[in-house]
């Protein structure tokens, strides 16, 4: 089943559409890939897309303000770049991005460590 | 690209929604630029130009819907935006006193710069002298005022920036009318009173009022600018 990222709040997101427990994913995803590259908006909601084998889905058009947000943010910066003839705003990371990137990831990792261990029952 | 329908119907929702201009220009691009990205994969898929448009559109669904989603991401993604009772109900009774205080400040140090608190005695003195006294007189009552049309502006400013609707302006606007005509301040030789009345004190309420009517023409010129630019 497709989970819409629809991003409703930026602080909280997902809050109103999605499960409590994925609040801070699109920002984790989101980073996650522009630490890899610079990339444009379609490129980020197809790789979260095709990435995710098509469990997460942000709502198309959606993820500017988004990346707006994060750019007021300083965790991204962005670039008007013409590219094979079409110009685009590419966002990269900046270093204040790859340090909150650390710090999600890191939680993502306890919480996803924590509920692993309560679904295989390890402390039953 | 940027005279589509969808696209023509999203800037023209934006607007109407408050987004400010920057905003929508950015937002309208960027969007036209992923409506043109869905396209070129439809037509890679083997759809003609037509079916690819209509492919495009579909993905990106209502175009009214989708820029109020994009205000409504836009609204949350700042302080003014989440808590907009406090940002614009509460905190402009309590800006009013703070700028009024920091503005007699100003006008404190602006008299101590040019001698007068060096001396006190001199400050007794050009208490007592009329013409002086006149001057400490339009100065005290210039900050009052000055301090409530700037509180006023800076509301009307952050709800714009926030893309809040203009009745948060309103709001602001209406609880600082309501506490400067409530509100006074007397100077007189050696004295300076502040408290609250129940005499309206009209031109105190009316300053707010002038100020969000200006602000409100300003943004009507601006978006009637926006408008023939894009009509171009």
């Amino acid at each position: 089943m497709l989970t819409h990222l629809t991003v409703i709040g930026i602080v909280a997101a997902m809050k109103k559409t999605n499960p409590s427990f994925l609040n801070g994913v699109p920002e984790l995803l989101v980073l996650r890939l522009l630490s890899r590259r610079e990339m444009y908006g379609y490129q980020i909601v197809e790789e979260i897309r095709t990435q995710t084998g098509e469990t997460l889905s942000f709502g198309e058009g959606c993820i500017y303000p988004y990346l707006h947000y994060l750019e007021a943010e300083k965790q991204v910066s962005s670039q008007r770049r013409a590219v094979d003839g079409r110009s685009r705003n590419y966002y990269k990371l900046t270093p204040r991005g790859r340090k909150r990137l650390g710090e999600l990831t890191t939680e993502w990792k306890r919480v996803t460590t924590g509920i692993s261990s309560l679904m295989e029952g390890q402390h039953a | 690209m940027l005279n589509t329908d969808f696209i023509k119907q999203l800037r023209c929702q934006l607007v109407n929604l408050g987004c400010p201009i920057a905003r929508v220009r950015r937002l309208v691009r960027e969007v036209a630029d992923h409506r043109e990205d869905l396209k070129q994969a439809a037509l890679s898929d083997g759809l003609s130009e037509s079916a690819a448009e209509i492919h495009a559109d579909t993905l990106l669904g209502n175009p009214l819907e989708l820029a109020e989603r994009l205000t409504m991401a836009l609204r949350q993604s700042s302080w003014w935006g989440r808590h907009s009772i406090i940002g614009f109900c509460v905190l402009p009774l309590l800006a009013v006193p703070v700028l009024w205080s920091l503005l007699m400040f100003l006008s404190l140090w602006l008299a101590f710069a040019i001698g007068y608190a060096l001396d006190q005695n001199r400050l007794h003195v050009a208490a007592d002298n009329p013409a002086n006294f006149h001057h400490m007189f339009l100065v005290v009552h210039g900050a009052d005022c000055l301090a409530i049309a700037l509180v006023t502006l800076l509301f009307c400013w952050l709800a714009r920036r926030s893309a809040l609707s203009f009745k948060w302006t309103v709001t602001a606007c209406v609880i600082c009318s309501l506490y400067a005509m409530f509100s006074w301040i007397r100077i007189a030789p050696h004295s300076l009173t502040l408290g609250l009345t129940l005499t309206p004190q009209w031109f105190r309420f009316a300053t707010p009022l002038a100020v969000v009517a200006m602000a409100y023409a300003f943004q009507w010129r601006t978006v009637c600018r926006f408008d023939k630019e894009v009509a171009v």
